[in-house]
């Protein structure tokens, strides 16, 4: 798996594309350049299947298809069993990340969040992966 | 200042995205009155808001996440069926909405907004515990106690720190027993009794669920939305953001009558195309059509003059910082010297404004400094002790002109040629044919200082190439007239608009191009034997003058394919050229589009023409540049590669 940053392929997922902005200039910040994304759950779904991702951040609120039965949708996927998916999302309400913690969600992040906590979010992740 | 520096591009993303949502927001609350059960149109809103308040977070609009986080809570227990849309809950979510266009406002004025007026934040409170009834809607002052027992809105998302941050690891562990996040842990295919059973029930130490999720969450019992509270009213003065403009309504009245007109032109024109298309091609229709493309050109361009004049302000705005910078230049150097302003009002575009500050400050250093005596020189020279510096502006035709003159004692043509020759600037031959006008530019060459000591005021000659490079930036030129004696000044032009470029279409083979119009002086007919070659390049002699000659094609690079038939006189500050070309157009108002991320040398941009073809606008200083030293190109290089071979 990629050692550099920039090697990681990021697939921002968000339907406010000011936060999706904001998204890929923390993990700008944090030397991962290598970012593409989608306003919704079936957009992403489209250009996950296209290949080529590494780690996926989406939002938990979306038209048309939400962050969650994204999740559920790549959990499902053979292809994307050991896709790192991190949710974000409003709340820290528990139902949530119960919810996004049975889907198999591998990490999960509360906005707002600064450059710092994303990049212990997915620390975390990579020592998990083995990265 | 603002609230927000370092996050100015954020903000105005947010606003203009949040100000979309709010707009679909208050549409799909009108259609909420009228179907209160929609579900589709109550998880919409709840949306809405919920995005809004995420974005809000990174920009620390506490008081704007605190309104959209009640706001939420309010439309998530709606979509959820917990509670119905009544006409009192209507009206709270309504007044909500506005409050948080009012957040938007402050947010535009680059303040973080005050709170929202606690009377709504409590009828907010009240609407989520099912308290709300008509009768809650009192006086504010009234409601300003939230009930003694509100429903415990969900914790505020704050920015994350340890402490409460939701512990990952032991939730997961909770939920999946210890095999942590590991990707095998499809949840529908893993057998676990949670699927069957609520989570909270069971956990691998016996640990009631609840309590290790209430830890993992890091929930703290203070967490209270709004509890950083920005100080009321806090710089609510400060609006002031420097990519507004302020535009007299009368003006964009115009625009706005304007646009009007031309919609009903198009109106007109639409009809009249029904008509052709349908076989209606009698004199009376085409006429009609005439008349009607007639108008809608004449309204396009007072629109296009309406748009333009909301981005004109009057330049003494810039005038005005200058008295008194050049009385304290003038009383540094011992001099005494009045500069007059005159035109004040001329108007001008805002960017230009900008860029023309330092231009025109170092004229006036320059003036006051090189251009007039000392008070002993002009007593002997018989002036008056207080020399006059005058600044003006004025608008001809299309063109605005900044005059910088001084009643100082004039630039000597003679000695600006030796002292350029002397600095190597140019060669003996290009100092002999040299008029006076070619010979006082040379102060515009890099490298150019008349004065043996430079002073500190005007530094040693670097300002003066910087100067007419800034103005040409703004596709204006800067010329100098000068009587020894007498004085001198400087003369600046410039267009109205930076957004329209006058320009000359010329043809290399079927290749249409576009050179600016105020290059051109006259368009001729060039025959081969007209062309000689003196000193190595090719020229051409226009009444008495010599002027070299350059083919488009090898200006461009290109394969010459035929012999160029005419010859278009371009004059830019330095020289005058022709450029040989193949056939012209016509002339065109282009309309300067940037290529985007990059930029070709030798083109300023590209436009549309009138048939929807792109062309290429040459940036002419830049491709002559490339010819070097020598300024020519050989005769051979009119003559196509068939003809060299026979």
């Amino acid at each position: 798996m990629p050692q550099d940053p920039s090697k990681i392929r990021f697939l921002i997922v968000d339907d406010f594309s000011t936060m999706r902005r904001i998204v890929r200039n923390l993990l700008k910040e944090l030397g991962f350049t290598n970012v593409d994304e989608a306003e919704d759950g079936a957009v992403a779904w489209q250009k996950l299947q296209a290949g080529g991702f590494n780690f996926v951040i989406t939002d938990w609120n979306m038209p048309n298809m939400d962050g969650l039965t994204l999740l559920q949708t790549i959990r499902n996927d053979p292809r994307f069993n050991t896709l790192p998916v991190l949710m974000i999302t409003a709340e820290a309400k528990k139902e949530n990340i119960i919810a996004a913690a049975q889907a198999g969600a591998s990490g999960y992040i509360v906005k707002p969040f600064t450059a710092a906590t994303l990049n212990e979010k997915l620390t975390k992740i990579f020592e998990k992966l083995g990265w | 200042m603002s609230d927000f520096a370092g996050m100015e591009d954020l903000l105005q993303d947010f606003l203009v995205e949040a100000s979309d949502l709010l707009a679909n927001v208050d549409n799909k609350l009108v259609e909420l009155e009228q179907n209160p059960h929609d579900r589709g149109l109550l998880h919409d809103i709840f949306r809405g808001f919920h995005t809004i308040k995420g974005g809000a977070g990174f920009l620390n609009a506490t008081e704007l996440v605190t309104l959209c986080h009640l706001t939420e809570n309010l439309f998530d227990k709606l979509r959820n069926g917990e509670m119905e849309v009544t006409p009192a809950i209507m009206d709270v979510i309504l007044a909500a909405t506005a409050a948080v266009r009012e957040m938007f406002h402050h947010l535009e004025g680059g303040v973080q907004p005050p709170p929202a007026d606690p009377g709504l934040i409590a009828q907010l409170k009240a609407a989520l515990s099912g308290a709300l009834t008509q009768e809650d809607k009192a006086p504010p002052t009234a409601a300003m106690q939230p009930p003694a027992q509100p429903a415990a809105p969900a914790p505020m998302p704050e920015a994350s720190s340890p402490a409460q941050e939701p512990n990952w690891e032991a939730l997961f562990a909770a939920l999946h027993g210890a095999q942590g996040v590991s990707s095998s842990t499809a949840p529908q295919k893993a057998p676990h009794e949670n699927a069957a059973t609520p989570p909270m029930h069971t956990d691998v130490k016996g640990k009631p669920a609840e309590e290790i999720i209430q830890h993992a969450l890091g929930r703290r019992a203070a967490d209270k939305p709004g509890a950083m509270a920005a100080p009321l009213g806090r710089r609510a003065d400060e609006k002031t953001r420097d990519n507004t403009i302020r535009v007299d309504t009368a003006r964009l009245d115009q625009v706005l009558n304007l646009s009007g007109e031309i919609g009903l032109t198009k109106n007109r024109l639409s009809s009249l195309r029904s008509d052709i298309i349908n076989g209606r091609i009698d004199t009376d229709t085409l006429h009609a059509l005439d008349q009607t493309v007639s108008q809608l050109d004449l309204l396009v361009s007072d629109l296009q003059n309406a748009v333009m004049k909301t981005r004109m302000q009057p330049i003494g705005r810039l005038f005005q910082k200058y008295p008194r910078i050049a009385r304290d230049l003038a009383r540094s150097l011992g001099k005494d010297v009045e500069l007059v302003l005159a035109g004040e009002e001329t108007e001008i575009d805002k960017t230009m404004i900008e860029d023309l500050s330092d231009p025109i400050i170092h004229l006036i250093r320059n003036a006051v400094d090189h251009g007039v005596e000392s008070p002993e020189e002009r007593r002997v020279a018989g002036k008056p002790e207080k020399s006059v510096v005058r600044l003006e502006a004025r608008q001809e035709g299309d063109h605005i002109v900044i005059i910088v003159a001084d009643d100082g004692r004039g630039m000597n043509a003679e000695k600006l040629r030796a002292k350029a020759l002397e600095k190597g600037l140019i060669t003996d031959e290009e100092a002999n044919t040299m008029d006076e006008r070619q010979s006082l530019n040379l102060i515009f060459l890099p490298g150019f200082s008349t004065k043996e000591v430079a002073s500190d005021v005007s530094g040693r000659g670097v300002g003066m190439d910087v100067v007419r490079t800034n103005i040409q930036k703004l596709n204006g030129s800067i010329d100098i007239r000068s009587t020894p004696g007498k004085g001198t000044s400087f003369i600046i032009s410039l267009p109205l608009t930076l957004a329209i470029l006058p320009v000359l279409l010329v043809q290399l083979g079927s290749q249409p191009f576009a050179v600016p119009l105020s290059m051109v002086r006259e368009i001729l007919p060039v025959r081969l034997e007209d062309v000689q070659e003196v000193g190595g390049r090719a020229t051409m002699v226009v009444r008495g003058e010599v002027l070299p000659i350059y083919p488009i094609a090898h200006l461009l690079g290109w394969e010459t394919e035929r012999v160029p038939q005419y010859g278009v006189l371009m004059q830019t500050a330095e020289h005058s050229f022709i450029l040989a070309i193949d056939g012209f157009l016509g002339r065109e108002d282009a309309v300067i589009k940037s290529l985007e991320g990059f930029r070709p040398k030798g083109v300023a941009g590209v436009t549309t023409l009138s048939n929807g073809q792109i062309v290429l606008i040459l940036d002419m200083k830049e491709l002559l540049a490339d010819l070097g030293e020598r300024r020519g190109v050989p005769r051979l290089a009119f003559l196509p590669r068939e003809k060299l071979a026979a």
